[in-house]
């Protein structure tokens, strides 16, 4: 990056008085200035900890909520779909929102209570061995979770688009990737150690833990507090005014988001559907085709987002270098669709497989969601990305419908078969993609 | 890219040439059973025992299946070349003292190839380590064995479907733990190639027959009480045995299960199957199972027996000189969170035969799905190569022809 390129930005119209006033401030505190990007970037990345923390709270805890609970499989699954479904219209709402009513800074901190407000909800529930109140608690989570992702998108775009962008978003990932995973591995263990100091297991073990699990939430709190304050303060020094372009946002533009973002949502969809879906139904598939044992199937599965955690960001930077976001999102397809058709088609060790599908997701997930920011005017960008977070929900839970039935009738190869027939779908977009940008 | 390219075009053609073959096998037979062929009285079986014959008449040949409860179940075997050939029983004979030749499939000169299968035992033991695995079980771990001889038979009232050719079997020991349990044998004979629509839809043709194997509503001995079934097959000593077990990519048919095994017996000098026990190593759970309610299976390995089995089919049918083999299926799976108390059901499915097993094939769905869904955008980078490459020609003559 060159030094005179970021001068440029927050900053479309220089203005005489901000050399001024940049003359005073410490890199850390100028604006303008990478480090304080930098410092930006972090509060952005622990912004979404708390929610990816807590969403999968109920997986790590599965055998612990169920017992406690005293559940069977088929209700317990009910926790994710109170978060899922209704943020199938939500998070669209959540990013028209961000737009044009609270503005982003006071939408991320809205959000992020109502993480908080639903993880403790969720908490209470266990507390107070109401299972309907935990169900409760995961709406208003979800009502706050998916919004905030779309807030922590725009944030990004609006400090780093034209710079580090591709590299921001991996980084994100990568962050959201970190919450989950130290959550699977450390929130059974909190569990474990309230167990040993209360004596036994119940729902007052449970509730405490989840009651722990919100402080994180606490803390994604307090970094929407100070993001919101820095932003502030950037926009007083840059003189740059938030989201407003004096353009009216309408919930009907959706129909005038131009032909290229929709191809963009397809890919996005067709995408994550061959992925998500196959690692929720993967652990069989691997014990019984390849003789692993439970744990090395569990160990497997989980691999593509421990890839994802640290690749995300190197590859970000690599786009980020290169540019021609399509161009990498076409690779990631194809080596998507090569490491189902080596699962499928092929006895080789799924390592290598599972290992590509992690590297691919990577590459995909840092090169596909600024091109959004590519597409959109920035005044819509809340919208755009809310609407892409609603249709990949609305896409995923149908289509883990459609996996999971298709699993239960026909097998793991028609299951695989299916998701290279989306791959190859997507394949056909993605040259669209190309064409219509091309024009 | 093209390795690829060439496995999957080799796949696609293997699999719809077999496919082809697969639903081409019009072989048939003619089957027709019956129930306990020629007693009359004064001769009578005990109160539940039966022997059902199924005849197979093929174009110059004929198969006997012979099933039955009297000692320990047994399922015979018989090929003979002749369309001729028939079930021959001395009833007194058999009933009483079940001694060698009682039962005869005559002429003796046309049969060509026999053997037995014979379920002998019902293992349970304490899955106290949750391996599932009883070579890896303490023996103090295990109860004492069910003896399948000792079974009491309930009457074939209302179980025989004669259009189907099917028979169930349901028995039970004395003891407390059957008092609502039972286990049960479902025996079917097929005409021709096909598949049962419940799982685990083992592909079956003329030449087989299947037992599906089930056990419901024993009150297991322990918590976490696990079962495994011993059966032992009995053949001619020219032939010996082994146990292989294949895999798949292919799981259409049997969901999550990619391997099968098959025990062949082959005579000592050629490697060519005559006979065949084949499954699937996966077991059910419910009754009517979906895809959670499968479990792994784990088969022994094979040993060798001394002791002519309990049964008085195979001791009326055959000599002396005979080769006995027996092994273990075990149901479950290392750290099975799911033991046998939570569902009391399981069942297992055999297929039994003659000649080489059955193998299974893609089905044409899934080739066309393949050959459409990378047909398409194989075509598409194709085409779009060409217009790309077509199009640079044109318009880099047109930028070169005023320099020319």
């Amino acid at each position: 990056m060159a030094d005179g390129e970021e001068y440029q930005s927050l900053v479309d119209d220089e203005d005489d008085g901000d050399d001024d006033v940049s003359r005073h401030l410490s890199p850390l505190c100028d604006p303008r200035h990478l480090l304080h990007r930098v410092l930006v970037l972090l509060f952005m990345c622990f912004l979404g900890f708390g929610s990816y923390f807590c969403y999968d709270n109920p997986a790590a805890l599965q055998t612990q909520v169920i017992q406690d609970m005293s559940l069977n499989t088929a209700s317990f699954m009910q926790l994710y779909a109170w978060y899922s479904w209704p943020n199938v219209i939500l998070c669209f709402l959540g990013g028209f929102l961000l737009d044009r009513v609270f503005g982003i800074r006071l939408g991320t901190i809205i959000f992020s209570l109502f993480v908080l407000l639903g993880q403790i909800i969720f908490a209470a529930g266990a507390l107070a061995n109401h299972f309907w109140l935990m169900n409760l608690g995961r709406f208003v989570f979800g009502i706050g979770g998916e919004s905030l992702a779309v807030a922590q998108n725009t944030y990004a775009v609006n400090w780093f688009k034209g710079k580090e962008l591709n590299l921001v978003f991996g980084l994100q990932l990568s962050m959201a990737r970190l919450g989950s995973t130290v959550n699977m591995n450390v929130i059974g263990w909190v569990y474990g150690r309230i167990q040993a100091m209360t004596g036994s297991a119940g729902h007052t073990t449970l509730g405490i833990t989840l009651m722990i699990a919100a402080s994180t939430c606490l803390f994604s709190l307090i970094c929407a507090l100070v993001l919101g304050f820095l932003d502030r303060r950037a926009e007083k020094i840059l003189k740059k005014e938030q989201g407003k372009t004096g353009e009216v946002i309408k919930l009907t533009d959706v129909k005038d988001f131009p032909f290229s973002l929709w191809l963009i949502f397809i890919v996005c969809v067709a995408y994550y559907v061959a992925i998500f879906p196959f690692i929720g139904l993967g652990q069989v598939f691997f014990i019984e085709k390849f003789s692993f044992t439970t744990v090395q199937a569990r160990a497997i599965n989980s691999v593509v987002y421990i890839i994802s955690a640290p690749a995300s960001p190197l590859l970000g930077f690599l786009v980020d270098k290169t540019g021609r976001n399509i161009l990498w999102v076409m690779l990631a397809v194809v080596t998507t669709l090569l490491s189902h058709m080596m699962l499928a088609f092929t006895f080789w060790n799924p390592w290598i497989a599972m290992c590509l599908l992690g590297l691919s997701y990577s590459l995909l997930a840092c090169a596909l969601w600024p091109m959004v920011a590519f597409v959109v005017p920035e005044h819509q960008l809340g919208t755009a990305y809310g609407f892409m977070q609603s249709i990949q929900n609305l896409g995923l839970a149908i289509m883990s419908m459609a996996a999971g039935s298709i699993l239960d009738n026909k097998g793991y190869l028609f299951l695989e078969v299916f998701f290279i027939a989306c791959l190859c779908c997507e394949y056909i977009d993605n040259i669209s993609c190309l064409t219509s940008r091309r024009r | 890219m093209w390795t690829f390219r060439e496995s999957l075009i080799c796949s696609l053609l293997f699999g719809s040439a077999f496919g082809f073959l697969g639903n081409g096998d019009t072989f048939r037979r003619k089957v027709s059973l019956e129930l306990n062929p020629g007693l009359k009285p004064p001769s009578s079986l005990p109160p539940g025992a039966v022997l059902v014959h199924a005849r197979g008449l093929g174009l110059n040949d004929t198969l006997h299946f012979l099933l039955c409860n009297r000692g320990a179940p047994a399922l015979l075997l018989v090929h003979t070349n002749s369309t001729e050939s028939a079930v021959r029983l001395d009833w007194p004979e058999f009933i009483n003292r079940s001694s060698s030749g009682s039962l005869r499939v005559e002429p003796e000169s046309s049969v060509t190839y026999s053997s037995a299968l014979v379920f002998t035992r019902l293992w349970e033991y304490d899955d106290v380590n949750n391996t599932a695995d009883p070579q890896k079980t303490a023996e103090s771990s295990f109860y004492p064995p069910y003896e399948l001889q000792n079974f009491i038979w309930s009457d074939l009232n209302g179980t025989v479907n004669q259009s189907d050719h099917m028979i169930t079997l349901c028995g039970r020991e004395k003891s407390e733990s059957f008092l609502n349990g039972s286990l049960c044998l479902k025996f079917s004979v097929f005409e021709s190639a096909g598949r049962e629509q419940a799982w685990p839809s083992l592909l079956h043709n003329g030449n087989s027959s299947q037992l599906r194997v089930w056990l419901e509503g024993v009150t297991p001995r322990g918590n976490d009480s696990r079962f495994a079934l011993e059966f032992q097959s009995v053949g001619d000593s020219g032939f010996q045995g082994r146990v292989d077990v294949r895999s798949s990519i292919d799981d259409e048919y049997t969901p999550s299960i990619f391997k099968v095994s098959q025990w062949v017996s082959f005579p000592l000098n050629s490697s060519g199957a005559w006979g065949f026990s084949q499954w699937k190593p996966v077991a059910y759970r419910k009754p009517e199972p979906v895809f959670e309610d499968a479990t792994p299976c784990r088969h022994s390995p094979l040993v060798s027996v001394s002791r002519v089995p309990p049964s008085a089919l195979v001791r009326a049918y055959f000599r002396d000189d005979l080769q006995i083999h027996g092994l273990n299926i075990s149901f479950g799976i290392d750290k099975d969170p799911v033991f046998y108390s939570d569902t009391r059901y399981v069942s297992w499915t055999v297929l039994i035969g003659m000649g080489e097993p059955p193998a299974d094939a893609f089905s044409t769905l899934i080739i066309i799905i393949i050959a459409v869904g990378l047909g398409t955008p194989l075509a598409i980078i194709i085409v779009g190569g060409v217009f790309v490459w077509v199009r640079k020609r044109v318009t880099h003559g047109s930028v070169y022809e005023p320099i020319n």
